[in-house]
């Protein structure tokens, strides 16, 4: 494989397990794909350069190239624009293709860190995007200190905790949830 | 008086307070009631639980939806993210009657259910379908007096067009935003590059340079094509890369021109009288000029 992309698919590493693991994971119509490209044409990661092209995922996705898709950068990258979902003939949903690849890289660890910061905060504050400051710019907006969202309230955000601690975030969480 | 839950999200309450003065103030002045979702949290962004799972992204959603359910209203955001991933994760709940048992399962331990009954609008979609180009016409106090606009109306607001609650005639030709701009007194016309990602999002979080490249390619063609007064923006996430970025690229010296830069709900707030000063109150391009011209004429 050359830097940060598949340029020489090898077959030896094909993996049918992980094909049936990403489609459990929401890539549930992953394998109708007829590879026409109509995805990459239109992505917006393509646009900007970034190594790994859609319709290629997609097929490395079908291959089952489970270190290849768990090693890429290029889908935390992804817009989540869903202009591939949009235009797809066979209704692939090719975003979720990558947030299937996403959710199994989580499972080994393999995502960057700022995935955990945005989980962190989703959990203690019940805003993924927290960022200091913000009460002087809610004041020249004229606006309260605090928004009347979870973080106002403790009650309601404990419960919230509670709900998340009913998911997969339990398992993965490298910080504590309590 | 039609009412509506307000979705604030994080980028909004958090970035900029002024969109969310401007959405209340809008509201208010074209007589919609607002509804506080107490206790509402993030969407939740697409990189956080939709990242970990199917259901993880159904459920946190839901925590949010049925709050709105439980006061009986529909829920507006000016947001892309916090639209899109509630549209989808409404779409998904409806589609996979598994998940959505699961999710009330989940919901159920903390007293909570959700029927699947709300539908999450933008502020786009809100001033088109459900206050009408007539009506916003004859409640416009400051005409914007040919303001020539570029408009953006951004990728969540746009696809998966499917699990939207309405939607553009051609999603890949939208004109929405250029109507409702019109209708305003503004000019917004079509420009090549209109339907392009602007490259905030994971992309900016995860490959800045490739991300802020890939906006000053938009923005050029803006400049080349219509060397607009303003450009005006459907999400707030568009809008943090529109102005707070371009301040990046003018700082990095990679552009030397400048465009202002507002949210369609801070627009419709200064033409419907809202005070500048609040409405605009985190704008980093400075907008002496757009509000001179929208003021000036009247
Ligand atoms: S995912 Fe869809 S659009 Fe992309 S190559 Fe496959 S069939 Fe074509
Ligand atoms: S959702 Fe991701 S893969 Fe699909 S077009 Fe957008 S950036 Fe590309």
């Amino acid at each position: 494989m050359e830097e940060g992309g598949v340029n020489v698919i090898d077959l030896t590493q094909a993996d049918e397990s992980f094909v049936k693991e990403l489609e459990a994971l929401g890539a549930d119509e992953l394998r109708e794909c007829i590879q026409c490209g109509k995805c990459g044409a239109t992505c917006p990661m393509a646009l900007a350069g970034l190594e790994f092209f859609i319709k290629r995922l997609v097929h490395a996705a079908n291959l089952g190239l489970r270190e290849v898709l768990l090693d890429d950068s290029s889908v935390w990258g992804c817009q989540s624009c869903n202009r591939c979902v949009e235009i797809c003939p066979m209704d692939i949903k090719p975003y979720e293709v990558i947030q299937a690849i996403r959710r199994a890289a989580v499972k080994v660890e393999s995502c960057p860190a700022n995935t955990y910061e945005g989980l962190r905060n989703l959990y203690r504050f019940g805003h993924a995007v927290f960022p200091k400051g913000f009460e002087e710019r809610r004041k020249k907006a004229g606006l309260p200190e605090k928004p009347p969202t979870a973080l106002s309230f403790e009650d309601l955000r404990k419960k919230y905790q509670e709900i998340l601690r009913n998911t997969i975030l339990e398992e993965i969480a490298p910080f504590p949830l309590d | 008086m039609e009412k509506i839950g307000l979705f604030l999200g994080c980028n909004i309450p958090f970035n900029r307070p002024d969109i969310e003065y401007s959405i209340r103030f809008f509201l208010n002045e074209l007589g919609v009631e607002i509804v506080e979702m107490e206790g509402a949290a993030c969407c939740p962004a697409y990189g956080t639980m939709p990242s970990l799972g199917l259901l993880e992204w159904a459920t946190a959603s839901a925590w949010n939806l049925s709050i709105a359910e439980e006061k009986g209203v529909d829920m507006l955001t000016g947001c892309g993210s916090c639209y899109g991933v509630q549209n989808e994760a409404n779409y998904y709940i409806h589609k996979h009657p598994e998940i959505k048992e699961k999710v009330n399962e989940i919901l159920g331990k903390v007293g909570r259910k959700y029927d699947g009954t709300v539908k999450v609008w933008n502020v786009i979609n809100f001033l088109y379908e459900k206050i009408g180009i007539d009506k916003l016409k004859q409640k416009i106090k400051y005409n914007l007096n040919g303001l020539k606009c570029g408009v953006q109306t951004g990728c969540h607001n746009l696809w998966p067009s499917k699990a939207f609650p309405s939607s553009e005639e051609n999603t890949f030709f939208p004109t929405r935003m250029r109507q409702l701009i019109e209708a305003m007194g503004g000019v917004a016309p079509h420009y090549s590059t209109i339907t392009d990602c602007c490259g905030m999002g994971a992309l900016r979080s995860n490959a800045p340079e490739k991300s802020l490249a890939l906006f000053k390619k938009k923005l050029d063609i803006i400049k080349e094509e219509l060397n607009p007064d303003l450009n005006v923006i459907g999400c707030s996430s568009c809008l943090l890369q529109f102005d707070a970025g371009q301040s990046l690229l003018i700082e990095q010296k990679k552009i030397d021109y400048k465009i202002p830069a507002l949210h369609l709900a801070q627009l419709t707030a200064i033409a419907l009288g809202a005070e500048v000063d609040k409405a605009t109150a985190l704008a980093s391009i400075p907008l002496n000029g757009v509000i001179t011209k929208i003021k000036g004429g009247n």
